[in-house]
């Protein structure tokens, strides 16, 4: 319902989501923000840690006993690892955002609770998608370079990345729909 | 009919918003001038260097110099490049969590500190960024890095952190009651 003259397809009213859909936006928010506060502070801790997983998980990464063979070996894994953490700050960043944007707007616009629940499950599961890249960023090391990505990818991205994608497209035919607040 | 206001969101107050549409056309402008004025942005940022050569370990070998202003060139445009995304983002997490603050907290005086915590921290973070860029020509990488640190990202980092904890506590205690 609006409080605008007839013919004005402005509405008056944004509807907030369910509560465990805000705890949710608000904590990856705050896990991305703590995790980015915790790579500038301990990156070099880190990218030690790192390496020492690498060469603790010789078979994982194929080390020869080569030094400079297993020198780069150890350089991609480290890299791949600072590089999945810093996505992780990025993507929690961006994805709590649209959680809290797209869940505003289904509770507002889309009919049907079950329709509803249906789109703030899709949308919540997809912003916990930045778990995946902390995910990737362990399994590179103890499983090796391509057997953690192939995890991170195939177990946690892209079911939650899909999910983020289904949310988004129910919302979006929602809106295509052109139906007015519930 | 109007729903009942527990079920609505509450909008931040005008100033809160104000502060982060600012950011966000701080941050659009930063990356507009980072984009058009780059190549005289690196001419004076180099020009500053070479006039503190003891800042910057020049050592009046041109190889061994154009590696080190090289190295500082890139962490001053970083760094611009940092300002722009962080106060991008910032200014939509400001938005996002003070209308969550201002819908759930419904004491005033608890409402106006966490506001503040958010807005203040959220403004002030990305400006780090910049200032981090303005100082590595005149007092070079670690030690603009160093002055940032204190001056911006943890003081108003901090506080961003602090208001986001205070809010998942809170929206986590809802969530559980109800």
């Amino acid at each position: 319902m609006t409080n605008h003259p007839g013919g004005d397809t402005v509405g008056a009213i944004v509807k907030r989501p369910p509560m465990l859909v805000v705890f949710v936006a608000v904590l990856v928010l705050t896990l991305g923000e703590l995790g980015g506060a915790l790579l500038s502070q301990l990156r070099p801790a880190t990218a030690r840690w790192a390496a020492a997983r690498v060469v603790a998980n010789p078979a994982a990464h194929g080390l020869s006993g080569s030094a400079e063979y297993d020198e780069d070996v150890r350089d991609r894994a480290v890299f791949a690892t600072e590089a999945a953490l810093s996505f992780f700050h990025t993507h929690a960043e961006g994805l709590a955002l649209v959680l809290f944007f797209a869940a505003t707007l289904v509770a507002s616009v889309v009919h049907g609770r079950r329709a509803r629940a249906a789109l703030q499950t899709l949308l919540t599961a997809g912003a916990l998608f930045p778990l995946g890249y902390l995910v990737y960023a362990l399994a590179v090391l103890e499983l090796g370079r391509d057997g953690g990505i192939q995890l991170a990818e195939t177990w946690v991205l892209t079911p939650l990345g899909l999910a983020a994608i289904a949310g988004l497209l129910g919302l979006a035919g929602a809106l295509a729909r052109g139906r007015e607040t519930p | 009919m109007t729903p009942p206001d527990d079920a609505t969101w509450r909008l931040p107050p005008r100033l809160v918003l104000l502060a982060a549409v600012v950011l966000l056309l701080t941050a659009e402008v930063g990356g507009a001038s980072m984009a058009r004025f780059k190549v005289e942005l690196a001419r004076w940022a180099r020009a500053e260097m070479i006039a503190r050569p003891a800042v910057h370990g020049l050592v009046g070998v041109r190889d061994v110099d154009e590696r080190v202003l090289d190295e500082a060139l890139f962490r001053f445009d970083a760094g611009l490049r940092l300002f722009h995304m962080h106060a991008e983002g910032m200014a939509l997490v400001i938005v996002a969590t003070t209308t969550i603050a201002a819908t759930l907290v419904r004491r005033p005086a608890p409402r106006r500190v966490l506001l503040a915590l958010l807005t203040v921290g959220g403004v002030g973070y990305p400006l780090g960024y910049l200032l981090w860029s303005t100082l590595i020509p005149v007092v070079g990488i670690e030690r603009g890095k160093a002055v940032a640190e204190w001056a911006c990202w943890i003081p108003f980092g901090g506080a961003t952190i602090v208001g986001l904890l205070w809010l998942v506590g809170l929206t986590g205690l809802r969530a559980v009651r109800r």
